[in-house]
């Protein structure tokens, strides 16, 4: 994949937008364009399915007149769809009405480069490796038990990108993303044990496709003999991947302009107490080789590590500039750019949460009756703060022990009653794409409806 | 090689955000490029490529044949593709109005309208957002059967959401509308004051209150009865997932999965979201009857899944855009009506909730089991609408709750033109049904 990667020029389709818009008597415009290549191999039923591999170039151009944004994008980078693509954006700025709430775009700034986002060896991988690691997955999972039907896959992707502002910020970024997934279905009769695992990093020693297989094949056998629960108020323990649904539901409401212009449950909670005093949460951009980590974010602000919720209390919104200028405040480098389809929003880099003292073992046992949450999505409504989540996988807890497992169960809730009601963390935890990192989180009673 | 296809795809844009009565962006996007497949030495390999100059079609190509060849040596079962009839034709769906013969001003005047309408409906509205896309794709659809099929198609949507308050109470009201037509359909929704609806479901949400938990029996309306077939057993019954281990009712082909008065039909036929002429592989698309009066009578196929079942294709494999092979889709979902009256679906039910609206949805197709999360609901009591209810969700499993459908009305519509994802492909697809009542379905809740 490396020539393809480097053999693209994107400076000069750049420049030429640039240069056109900078002729449009325009208040701001910013260019982006981006080059990726990537392969991948499907997983379906008994093996391997079929190949893939793709080639993804386009320029995405937004144009700021009198506070209106136009934009435009498009795939092809040659020099008269590059004009067209900055003559549409400006044309649209010119029809669009000011927004009130639009200040400016950022300047340039200068920060250290974030160390390890690119790998060679990954943007080297060719099919037959890619095939190699979904094999891996397969047969890892076959050594747990043989007889599952999969669906999956592994993919392998380089990407590079350039922004430049009339603001000054010319930055480029090159990264690359190994991927793995897989789901494994075993049928017993009537009966059926079905579970799921993934792993994604920059580099190929970041992910760990034996590990995904097996956990898969694992989980799935531990799904046969699910039962029906009682409808009632109990204990709820999720581990690390539910427990992420959680904080990024959380990121999502503290971010942007959505949270500072009270479209989300959270506009208000800024310094307020959403959590026990001994939760601490901080999203960190620089941390290197993770994944989610950029030198620069979307609008070529530096990131940075901040503190979020500190002692149970809310610390900050994410911003980008737009959300900063309606706040008035400065960005704090958490805008997110959707590649060259010029939506520009606001979201976390790596959020960690601070483990706890406790461990999945100790919540489980000290649960008379619960619910332990393997997987489930507990996401929740952005303007109201309440979800109504299916425990897609899960046992109830008795006289701390796993009983069986679970099905046909749901969880209801307000997502700030979870984060108040949570009694115990763990100090072991899951971290997702060397970035993130969650524990297991034990809530001391949520409402369950099922039989 | 036993087979090849190359598939050309362009889809031209364009959007506008209107928010509080500021038409605040407006916006266009073309995406365009080729996707190539082919079987060689009895592998699928696929590659896709932006640039559409011989060279990089000429890499595309080799790379497609190189990954098949790549996993020539492992142990996969053999790509096949049915023998296809040939087809050659053009097709143009012709929008009443063109998109891009109406002026980007006339489309911020009627958005600005449609948001205004929202944004004075109470002066418990604080907020609104109203957007519009139009979106026009052609799609090319060259194979070694010798097919060359050539599909232009409109598709235009309006969406409006509104958020109300009242103290620390927020809630929020979504109307949406759209689907294989031009500018004519934002008329349209105008006439019939979408963005009114929108602005009074926020509203009147305030005085909701969270559902009841357990298990009830729930009548649906149209938008979640369609959401449900989609959603719930739609997705068991493309071929790739039989073919794959991940369907339910893989050997369940001639048995009853139903009640005798369910009959379920993708059918991309009809003129809705979901409709086209030509799917991605070149097959005719035609109506396809799934459930026919409880008995499992047929599943979506592609080329492959046809070959491999011994069934035929009839127009069921679809690709979000050339980056992207085609795979098994639906296309318009539904249950067809019977004869009941909604009155009369409600007057059998002492205690149950009945559900509108709907927002989102999944379904674990290997377990069977789904969660459909839905706009709001009222709890029925001794047959009477009583409670108005929000954030509800509801799961099931999905042949109990098949079987356990009860009643069938006669008031059949199509009203939900979305995108359904599979495989990170978001193809337009739509769905519909009769409002209809099911015995045994958990209503989730916090009470």
């Amino acid at each position: 994949m490396t020539d393809h990667v480097q053999g693209i020029d994107l400076t000069a389709p750049v420049e030429r937008a640039t240069r056109s818009l900078s002729q449009g008597g325009l208040d701001f415009y910013e260019v982006f364009a981006s080059y990726s290549r990537s392969i991948r191999i499907a997983i379906m039923g008994k093996g391997i399915k079929d190949t893939g591999s793709s080639v993804d170039v386009g320029i995405g151009v937004r144009a700021y007149k009198g506070k209106g944004l136009g934009t435009a994008y498009s795939q092809s980078l040659d020099p008269s769809d590059v004009e067209r693509t900055a003559n549409t954006a400006m044309a649209y700025a010119r029809v669009a009405q000011p927004d009130p709430f639009f200040k400016a775009i950022p300047g340039p700034s200068k920060a250290p480069d974030v160390r390890g986002l690119f790998d060679q060896k990954v943007a080297d991988l060719v099919m037959e490796d890619v095939g190699g690691f979904a094999k891996e997955m397969m047969d890892s999972a076959e050594d747990v038990r043989l007889g599952a039907m999969y669906e999956g896959g592994v993919s392998a992707g380089c990407t590079r990108s350039y922004l430049m502002t009339s603001t000054g910020v010319s930055v480029e970024d090159e990264r690359t993303i190994l991927s793995g997934n897989i789901a494994a279905t075993y049928r017993q009769g009537e009966d059926t044990g079905s579970s799921s695992e993934f792993d994604y990093g920059v580099s190929s020693a970041g992910v760990d496709f034996n590990w995904v297989g097996k956990r898969a094949a694992e989980k799935a056998v531990e799904q046969f003999g699910s039962k029906r629960v009682e409808s009632a108020s109990l204990p709820l323990i999720i581990v690390p991947e539910p427990a992420s649904s959680v904080f990024f539901g959380l990121m999502a409401a503290i971010s942007g302009e959505q949270v500072v212009k009270a479209r989300t449950f959270a506009s208000s909670l800024l310094g307020k107490q959403i959590a026990p005093d001994w939760l601490e949460v901080y999203d960190d951009g620089t941390l290197p080789g993770a994944a989610s980590s950029t030198t620069y974010d979307g609008e070529g602000v530096p990131t940075r590590r901040m503190s979020i919720v500190g002692a149970g209390n809310l610390r900050a919104f994410l911003h980008n500039s737009y959300s900063a200028g309606i706040e008035g405040v400065e960005t704090n480098g958490h805008a997110q750019r959707g590649g060259y389809g010029v939506y520009v929003g606001a979201g976390p880099a790596n959020v960690v949460v601070k483990a706890g003292e406790s461990s999945l073992d100790e919540m489980i046992a000290e649960t008379k009756k619960g619910i332990l949450a393997i997987s489930a999505d507990f996401t929740p409504s952005m303007v109201t703060g309440e979800f109504s989540s299916t425990i897609d996988e899960g046992f109830l807890i008795e006289n701390g022990e796993k009983k069986h497992p679970v099905k046909n169960l749901m969880a209801g809730g307000r997502i700030l009653d979870l984060c108040r009601n949570t009694n115990m963390m763990s100090r072991e935890g899951r971290t997702f794409g060397k970035g993130h990192f969650f524990p297991s989180l034990r809530i001391s009673a949520i409402r369950f409806s099922g039989d | 090689m036993s087979f090849c296809e190359a598939r050309f795809f362009e889809e031209k844009s364009s959007n506008i955000v209107v928010e509080n009565g500021v038409a605040k962006t407006l916006g266009s996007g073309i995406i365009s490029g080729i996707g190539i497949r082919v079987i060689v030495d009895k592998r699928w390999g696929f590659a896709s490529t932006n640039a559409t100059t011989p060279a990089e079609v000429d890499r595309a190509s080799s790379d497609a044949i190189g990954g098949a060849r790549s996993i020539a040596a492992e142990g996969v079962e053999e790509a096949v593709v049915v023998n296809q009839k040939l087809a050659t034709d053009s097709v143009v769906h012709r929008a009443k109005m063109n998109p891009d013969d109406v002026d980007p001003e006339e489309k911020v005047r009627v958005l600005l309208e449609l948001d205004k309408v929202a944004r004075t409906y109470s002066d418990r509205v604080k907020d609104t957002f109203t957007t519009y896309r139009d979106a026009v794709t052609t799609a090319v659809v060259h194979n070694s059967f010798g097919t060359y099929v050539e599909e232009v198609t409109p598709r235009t949507y309006a969406y409006c959401r509104v958020i109300s308050k009242e103290g620390s109470n927020m809630q929020t009201g979504i109307e949406y509308g759209g689907g294989v037509a031009g500018f004519e359909v934002v008329n349209r929704l105008q006439d019939e004051q979408f963005s009114r609806r929108a602005a009074e479901k926020a509203v009147k949400l305030l005085s909701a209150r969270p559902p009841p938990t357990g298990t009830y029996t729930v009548v649906v309306d149209q938008r979640v009865g369609g959401l449900f077939m989609h959603e719930a057993f739609g997705h068991n019954c493309e071929a790739d997932s039989v073919l794959g281990g991940q369907s339910i009712v893989a050997d369940k082909m001639g048995e009853k999965v139903a009640s005798d008065i369910v009959t379920i039909m993708d059918d991309p036929t009809m003129p809705k979201n979901g409709h086209f002429v030509y799917d991605h592989e070149g097959v005719k698309a035609e109506p396809h009857t799934i459930v026919r009066d409880g008995t499992l009578v047929g599943f979506l196929h592609s080329l492959e899944s046809a070959a491999k079942m011994k069934a035929q294709p009839q127009g069921s494999a679809r690709a979000r855009s050339h980056q992207f092979p085609p795979i098994i889709r639906m296309s318009n979902t539904y249950l067809a009506p019977r004869d009941m009256a909604f009155e009369e679906m409600l007057g059998d039910v002492k205690r149950g909730v009945y559900l509108t609206g709907m927002n989102s949805g999944y379904v674990e197709t290997q377990k069977g089991q789904f969660t459909c999360r839905v706009e709001q609901g009222w709890l029925i009591e001794r047959g009477e609408l009583q409670d108005h209810l929000r954030d509800v969700s509801i799961n099931g499993l999905t042949l109990d709750a098949l079987k356990n459908i009860t009643a069938v009305g006669k008031d059949f519509k199509m009203d939900s033109p979305g995108t359904c994802g599979k495989m990170g492909q978001g193809i337009p697809t739509d769905a519909g049904a009769p409002h209809f009542r099911i015995d045994g379905i958990v209503v989730g809740g916090r009470q």
